[in-house]
């Protein structure tokens, strides 16, 4: 050997380094794993399908929260369960099976791995959506906080199908598996929903359900009383056991090294099994509360059904309209829209004092029909306090500031004088007339509200009558209403208590 | 004996059989590449989603759940289409392969016409919503994307385009029920079936996916 040669290599020493082998093995996965491309993909579904829906929403966290949900978890249901096929088949397209086989780790360590860092970008892709959907929702809504039990029932869900994809193409390493994989996951979960039939289904196990199934958004729930965290917590249990008996169920073939952990992966997989099939059995014994919510009695804490505390948010009128505070970019146009009439039944005898929003009472019905309303009757209490639901507090379409007014003053303005007035369902030809000329002295249409438009505090379609024009009725109501204001309440403060009991014929009208 | 007259003889002893004509190895050269993309498996994964498309129209479903379920099993046979296009031979084959282009498109061609006859197959005496027609649009708009995410990601993932498409068009038709409808022709599943915006943008996107793929094909690294 000469002075110039190079020295020879030596061989260097393995040194402990600063992450442990599974963290180097993880580390690995993380910077070659296929969900990294997919993430761009799954944050423009989310963008797509989800984040533009809630922000046409509302600024409530009951309507965004559970909406997030649903939609984050189909946005991110193929990305999340084909990239994970396409991991998990990698050894098999790669044909590299027999040369890892002789590897140190054993074959579920180095699967495992593979696994958790799909499962890691998938829900870094996501808290990223999350953090953003409700960062936004943070800065506007008025009243309320995070409702995050929607948000860990998603992030369960991402585990289960990452490990059901990985498990697919461990199964069968195809180039086909991550397609028909990533299908096959959005059609069990979109589609399984059709099975659903009422609250106590067991199909409620699936994760996209927050609330009883095909009511759309529900704006009523979790605002007067708690969200219910009974469902979300047997999805979790369920979506915890399915993911330990899939990637249990992986260590079961064995193989070089791994052939020790045949029992202990048995045990996990049955255990995770069990798990699985209690949570859907827990989903089944679910009913509908009367707040909106599925409860579930195995899980229930009675503390929830106490309702929320807050400090409801008021008009500076002289009839204060006070609705809840997280409604409380409503109030203005709630306000002015029963001004007309709350000005004319203000200060006469049983009129309200005070509007104030109620909770919705939810019962189910046929199928999954669900009837929603108000309980009890409109006005209440001592002094008199008139229960308002607003129309946004019900399933359907999201209405504007506007379209809401607009409802409220068709829909609630002659419940309120209807109330003062008497005569229920049945008024007499007098009550009849006095109704109608309060509405048309307010300004209000005297036919009432249209069909679809249900009337806070009644039946859907049920308005209080109006005497039909050309009557007798509708001629005294119209005189009634032309005569000033003070002559108005001068009469009704003299002759309420007599006209609220029907003894007021319509010829004494004056 | 020549060193060539050698290996004529080894070649006899061999039983090799006579060198073919054109037809024959035009022949061979279809099956094998009809073989290295795996063909064979994509149209029975096309055949599955046709037979599950006839079990799942024997169920009973909603509207909204009717009109949805086509879809599904079409995004299917797209992405199976789209994984075709994968090459397990790579550069050696670009460079050699004269009639690589030709081959490339005859079989997407030959796969989105069988997927659409299948599809449509499996409707008949069933309630199809939106029809063959339908189908033809739908199919050929989703292949289109996956032949052109096919040359972007590669054939491997090139799947992601029509089952992305397949949540975004899903999410369209509940916007029918629950608005704003969204009513743009690119999505075009959400669209009427004689929709004719609707049918130009499939096309539109079938054509340039199937040209790109013809020309350039997908890429992909050797070896997956």
């Amino acid at each position: 050997m000469t002075a110039g040669a190079p020295a020879a290599a030596r061989p260097v020493p393995a040194r402990p380094g600063r992450w442990p082998t599974a963290g180097r093995l993880l580390r690995l996965e993380l910077r070659n794993n296929a969900m990294l491309w997919m993430l761009p993909v799954a944050a423009a579904l989310f963008w797509f399908t989800t984040y533009r829906k809630a922000m046409a929403m509302p600024p409530l966290w009951n309507l965004r929260a559970p909406s997030m949900q649903t939609g984050a978890l189909l946005a991110f249901v193929f990305p999340v369960a084909g990239a994970a096929a396409w991991t998990g088949s990698r050894e098999g397209r790669r044909h590299t099976t027999d040369l890892v086989t002789i590897a140190a780790r054993p074959r579920w360590a180095r699967l495992l791995a593979a696994w958790a860092a799909t499962t890691c970008w998938a829900m870094a892709g996501y808290l990223g959506c999350v953090a953003v959907l409700y960062g936004v929702t943070a800065q506007q809504a008025t009243w309320g906080g995070p409702l995050w039990w929607p948000a860990v029932v998603t992030a369960a869900s991402l585990p289960a199908l990452s490990a059901l994809g990985f498990a697919a193409g461990t199964l069968v390493p195809s180039r086909f598996t991550p397609p028909l994989a990533a299908v096959g996951a959005f059609f069990v979960l979109a589609l399984s929903t059709e099975l659903i039939n009422g609250s106590q289904s067991y199909w409620q196990i699936s994760p996209l359900v927050t609330k009883p199934w095909d009511i759309g958004p529900d704006a009523g729930m979790a605002t007067f009383y708690p969200y219910l965290p009974d469902l979300p917590l047997a999805q979790v249990m369920f979506l915890a056991g399915l993911t330990v008996a899939v990637l249990g169920a992986l260590a079961l073939p064995g193989g070089p090294g791994g052939t020790w952990l045949r029992r202990p992966a048995a045990a996990i997989t049955v255990a995770g099994l069990l798990a699985a099939g209690t949570a859907v059995a827990l989903a089944g014994a679910g009913r509908l509360d009367a707040h909106g919510m599925i409860a579930i009695p195995a899980l229930h804490d009675a503390a929830s059904d106490r309702p929320l505390r807050y400090t409801p948010a008021c008009s500076h009128t002289r009839v204060p309209v006070c609705l809840n505070p997280a409604y409380a970019g409503y109030l203005p146009a709630t306000a002015a829209a029963l001004a007309p009439v709350l000005a004319e039944v203000a200060g006469l005898p049983g009129a309200p004092v005070r509007v104030s929003q109620a909770a919705a009472t939810y019962r189910q019905g046929v199928g999954n029909s669900v009837s929603i309303g108000l309980a009890g009757p409109d006005i209440s209490g001592r002094p008199p306090v008139f229960r308002l639901v607003l129309l946004d507090q019900l399933p359907g379409p999201t209405m504007t500031t506007s379209a809401l007014a607009a409802a409220l003053r068709s829909s609630a303005g002659p419940a309120i004088v209807a109330d003062v007035i008497g005569g229920g369902r049945s008024p007499s030809p007098a009550q009849r007339a006095v109704i109608a000329a309060l509405l048309i002295a307010a300004g209000q249409p005297v036919h009432g509200p249209s069909p679809s438009s249900p009337p806070a505090g009644r039946e859907p379609g049920m308005a209080p009558p109006v005497p039909a024009p050309g009557s007798p009725a509708y001629a005294a109501a119209r005189r009634f209403a032309a005569l000033p204001a003070s002559a108005r309440r001068a009469w009704l403060a003299r002759h309420l208590p007599a006209l609220r009991a029907g003894q007021i014929a319509l010829a004494r009208l004056p | 004996m020549t060193a060539d007259g050698v290996s004529e003889a080894a070649a006899a002893r061999a039983g090799d059989p006579p060198p073919a004509g054109p037809l024959t190895a035009g022949l061979r050269l279809v099956r094998l590449h009809a073989a290295s993309r795996r063909v064979p498996a994509a149209a029975m994964a096309i055949a599955a989603c046709a037979i599950g498309l006839r079990i799942a129209l024997a169920g009973s479903w909603d509207s909204y759940g009717a009109l949805q379920l086509p879809l599904v099993f079409e995004a299917g046979s797209a992405a199976a289409i789209a994984v075709i296009t994968a090459s397990p031979l790579g550069e050696p084959e670009r460079v050699t392969g004269r009639w690589l282009p030709f081959l490339r498109l005859a079989t997407v061609l030959v796969l989105t016409a069988a997927a659409a006859a299948a599809l449509a197959a499996a409707g008949a005496g069933a309630h199809l919503a939106g029809g063959a027609l339908d189908v033809l649009r739908n199919v050929a708009g989703m292949t289109g994307l996956g032949l052109l995410c096919a040359a972007v990601l590669g054939g491997g993932l090139a799947w992601a385009g029509p089952v992305g498409y397949l949540v975004a068009g899903a999410y369209a038709l509940y916007t029918q029920w629950h608005g704003p409808a969204l009513t743009t022709p690119w999505l075009w599943p959400a669209r009427p079936p004689h929709d004719l915006g609707a049918a130009i943008c499939a096309g539109l996107v079938f054509a340039a996916g199937l040209a790109v793929i013809t020309i350039r094909g997908a890429r992909d690294p050797v070896g997956e």
